[in-house]
């Protein structure tokens, strides 16, 4: 056991971004200097300083976008902090006793084990250790199979030319304001990459990934199936996390290459606010993959978390014959508000898509779906379905649905559909006089409501998910 | 700031009548409007370019252009020329309860009465509906008495000649419990730019059949809005047939201001060569137990462009609410473009509503099915092209106008497929 510690430990050190910066954290701005340091604190190469700085130079002259059905107040970029280190051991709650009563009653109705209760609440305990040697096992068994799974910061140094050839590769610097912001600020994330052939062993997930208590903000995430590979990620938990940092500026990048498989499954449950929605997380998200010929990428998402949330992922159809999938449930409450969909670029023959959403409003929170199917001329035989559908539980909420439609291809077809409706006094009833109480039964129709995309889920997220709802839906009835 | 629209402020800066302060309100708007560009959410798929570069002007009334004939429609003819209203040309006796008005002929009274109910209807965000208010010279209004209802339609025509610039602006109201039906038409010969705009105000009870047809093509710019604020109770019922020329813009807004009120309508597209079409149909339920049915069809054959934006928007106070959209498209050549957006956006939980978009090409098996029967294959198309639009011709609830149109419909596919 020490000795795989000890190993774990070194390769931190291996890595050698983690070196002294208990004690620094930036003073709150954002210029040149700042990102020179963030590079410098990361011991980064010229060529991302570099890239770094030019996204910088992008952002400054580009527009916050105002299209989102969200209200916030303007967000004051110059008085946020871009670097802070790890949290000392001594700054951290001492014990479960110190923490939230109502964060750790959430946690017990998800079941989650008292060890894993104190890694999310963020105790300074030693206990962590269990999963430090799951980890380890894991790793092993990875480099058995050639697939990289590291920091993003690792990547750059061990692996520059992957990291140089699909960094930005989907989504350009100047992409969006959230995007080249973080293109300029990142700090950390994860890297994958799948070599030719391979089905990676195991589903990778953040949650496993060492070193990453601080991955900040501005996370970046690239992964890159090579040929023929297959990979399933999951990302975020089901556990309502702690965070000190109010905004989230992630890019995700996902590159499948010919014949290879991504799936990609979130679960957000970050803090909403309170019951004003102050002080909840704002998550503002650029998400994309690029699929070559016949490969497949899909997106799950599970949204419950955030104050506001502006995340649509997306899929370029590059390849002929290549499949982008989306499902995703989002459940917003109190005074959450979430802009969320895809986008489904066609641009390959016989291209494939299927968007799934399901949309479910209570409280005085809004919920929009905005969705962007494109069939390019080249999209020949092309073929898209689209359903949303939206669930309004109270008649203080909002359920919205924006999509884009565009073709440019006569045989390529494009369905659309969506409804809106809340749970029916018919069903209700139907419930209730079997027994089930109001509470209960708007779970179980909302489960229903929300199976398509579940099933989309690997198992035991899907099983936590569900809970997750009927958890999040508590005291929306009646 | 475009040189057109510069041109157009500095032009209805001039306009000195009983509109003046209405116009004077557009005339700040406007002077504080972005120029649209692919940005702008409304025109996102529009470019205005064309509106730029139009010499079109403002030209005196020309006679000898006379409305299109719509044989077996005896109807109740009100004619603009130019965008000035023609009195010759116009209907000398009205039926019993239907009262029509040219804004300056009204006594300083009346003016003031119509001037409180002008531009409430219509939706300051048009740019064009703001440019109408500031150019729109022979404003028409026309009543039709409490509990009456009229027989013939009403038909309003807009003609220009080629080159002409022109801006007409009429007010229906429907007072409590009366019926009416009216056509809008605009005829151009070319080279011309207009922008029509006709308020509805349709009190309790009362029922409306609306009829609009865009059938002009070529290198006209035709931009117009029909507008209906719906009271308690009362039914509508629109027909849109639009061939897209240049530019071929349209809004409608429907406004569930009352309860129980029903709205329907049926638009189709059918669109060729070069054309441009763009619709934009947009309903608020402001209050509760309305019930909205919309029917979009639309047929984008060679080069042509059609967009359309369905936006249904549900207030918090609008339960109960009924409401669906459906738009389906069929795109005939490679080289067209179909771009589609249903929108909804809804408050209230109480209500049921739904919308669908589809687009495709003729389908294969209907084709093949009709090849084998002897058909060929041009002659089959049209026939499926034309049974896909006549479902919603066969909605008219003016058989006589569903015959005039019906063959002007057939005769476009089979140009379409000539090519």
């Amino acid at each position: 056991m020490t000795e795989q510690i000890d190993k774990a430990l070194a390769r931190e050190y291996e890595a050698g971004f983690v070196s002294d910066v208990e004690s620094e954290t930036f003073t709150p701005g954002l210029d040149e200097d700042v990102i020179r340091r963030i590079s410098e604190m990361k011991g980064e190469p010229e060529w991302m300083l570099e890239w770094r700085l030019s996204a910088f130079r992008d952002w400054l002259k580009m527009d916050e976008p105002d299209w989102a059905l969200v209200d916030y107040p303007k967000i004051d970029f110059q008085a946020i902090s871009y670097y802070s280190a790890p949290k000392s051991m001594k700054d951290k709650p001492k014990s479960l006793d110190e923490v939230d009563p109502e964060l750790l009653r959430t946690y017990e109705k998800l079941g989650i084990p008292l060890i894993e209760q104190q890694m999310l609440a963020g105790v300074a305990v030693d206990a962590v250790f269990d999963s430090v040697s799951v980890v380890t096992t894991f790793r092993e068994k990875l480099e058995e199979a050639g697939v990289i799974f590291c920091p993003i910061s690792e990547a750059i140094h061990k692996h520059p030319d992957l990291v140089k050839k699909y960094l930005g590769s989907v989504v350009p610097k100047k992409d969006n304001y959230y995007a080249a912001l973080n293109c300029a600020v990142f700090t950390d994330g994860s890297f994958v990459y799948i070599p030719k052939g391979t089905r990676c062993p195991m589903e990778l997930s953040t949650y496993f990934r060492i070193n990453e208590q601080n991955t900040g903000q501005f996370e970046r995430t690239l992964i890159i199936a090579d040929e023929g590979s297959h990979v399933s990620y999951l990302e975020g938990c089901t556990a309502p996390q702690r965070d000190e940092n109010q905004l989230h500026a992630a890019v995700v990048e996902l590159v499948a290459l010919d014949d290879a498989e991504i799936k990609y499954s979130t679960v957000q449950n970050w803090y909403p606010g309170d019951e004003e929605g102050k002080g909840g997380i704002y998550n503002f998200v650029t998400k994309r993959g690029v699929c070559h010929t016949n490969a497949k990428i899909s997106w799950t998402q599970v949204e419950t978390g955030s104050a506001v949330t502006w995340k649509y992922p997306s899929c370029v159809l590059k390849g002929d014959n290549s499949i982008g999938e989306f499902y995703s449930v989002a459940l917003t409450r109190g005074r959450q508000q979430a802009d969320t969909g895809t986008k489904m670029i066609h641009l390959g023959k016989n291209t494939k898509s299927t968007i799934i959403s399901k949309g479910i409003s209570a409280g005085k929170s809004n919920n929009s779906y905005r969705g962007l199917v494109r069939m390019n001329p080249g999209a020949e035989g092309a073929r898209n379905f689209t359903q949303c559908d939206s669930l309004l539980i109270g008649d203080q909420c909002g359920a919205h649905t924006f999509p884009y439609v565009e073709s440019r291809n006569p045989s390529a077809i494009v369905e659309h559909e969506a409804t809106t409706s809340k749970v029916s006094d018919e069903q209700m009833f139907l419930c209730q006089q079997r027994g089930l109480d109001p509470e209960k039964a708007v779970s179980m129709i909302v489960n229903g409501f929300c199976k398509e995309v579940f099933k989309e889920l690997p198992m035991e997220f899907a099983v936590e998910a569900g809970k997750l709802l009927e958890i999040s839906l508590e005291g929306s009835v009646g | 700031m475009s040189e057109w629209l510069e041109s157009a402020i500095a032009r209805g800066q001039e306009n000195q009548d009983w509109l003046a302060p209405k116009r004077a309100q557009a005339l700040d708007v406007l002077a504080n409007t972005q120029w649209p560009t692919r940005k702008t959410e409304a025109w996102r798929y529009t470019p205005l370019r064309a509106v730029e570069r139009s010499s079109a002007k403002a030209l005196d009334r020309e006679s000898g252009l006379t409305p299109v004939a719509i044989p077996n429609v005896s109807a109740i003819e009100l004619v603009f020329v130019n965008g000035q209203f023609d009195v010759l040309q116009s209907a000398k006796t009205l039926p019993t309860g239907l009262t029509v008005q040219l804004g300056q002929d009204l006594s300083a009274e009346q003016q003031a009465e119509a001037l409180r109910s002008f531009s409430n209807i219509k939706p300051e965000r048009h740019l064009f509906g703001l440019v109408n208010d500031a150019l729109a010279k022979d404003v028409l209004l026309v009543t039709v008495a409490e509990g009456i209802k009229i027989a013939e339609p009403l038909r309003i025509s807009s003609l220009l000649s080629t080159g002409a610039e022109s801006h007409t602006r009429v007010l229906v109201r429907l007072e409590k419990g009366a019926q009416l039906a009216v056509i809008e038409d605009v005829q151009s010969q070319g080279d011309s730019l207009s922008t029509a705009f006709v308020e509805y105000d349709v009190a309790a009870d009362a029922s409306l059949e609306h009829y609009r047809f865009a059938l002009q093509t070529g290198s006209n710019l035709t931009i117009g809005g029909s507008h209906f604020q719906l009271s308690d109770k009362s039914k509508m019922h629109s027909t849109i047939v639009g061939f897209g020329s240049e530019l071929s813009r349209l809004d409608t807004d429907i406004i569930h201001a009352g309860e129980f009120a029903d709205a329907k309508l049926n638009a189709m597209y059918l669109l060729d060569g070069k054309e441009l079409f763009d619709l934009h149909a947009t309903v608020e339920h402001a209050m509760p137990n309305g019930t909205t049915e919309e029917n979009v069809r639309g047929i984008v054959a060679d080069r042509a462009r059609a967009v359309f934006n369905g936006r249904i928007h549900i207030h918090r106070d609008a339960q109960k609410t009924l409401a669906e959209l459906n738009n389906r498209n069929l795109l005939m050549s490679n080289k067209a473009e179909i771009n589609t957006k249903p929108e909804l956006e809804i408050y209230a939980d109480d209500v049921r509503c739904a919308h669908g978009a589809t687009i495709a090409e003729i389908d294969k098996q209907a084709l093949y099915y009709l090849e084998t029967r002897g058909i060929s294959k041009s002659k089959a198309q049209v026939m499926l092209n034309f049974g896909f639009i006549n479902e919603l011709i066969d909605l008219m609830p003016n058989e006589a106008l569903a015959e005039w149109v019906r063959p002007i419909i057939r005769e476009r596919f089979a140009q379409m497929e000539v090519k």
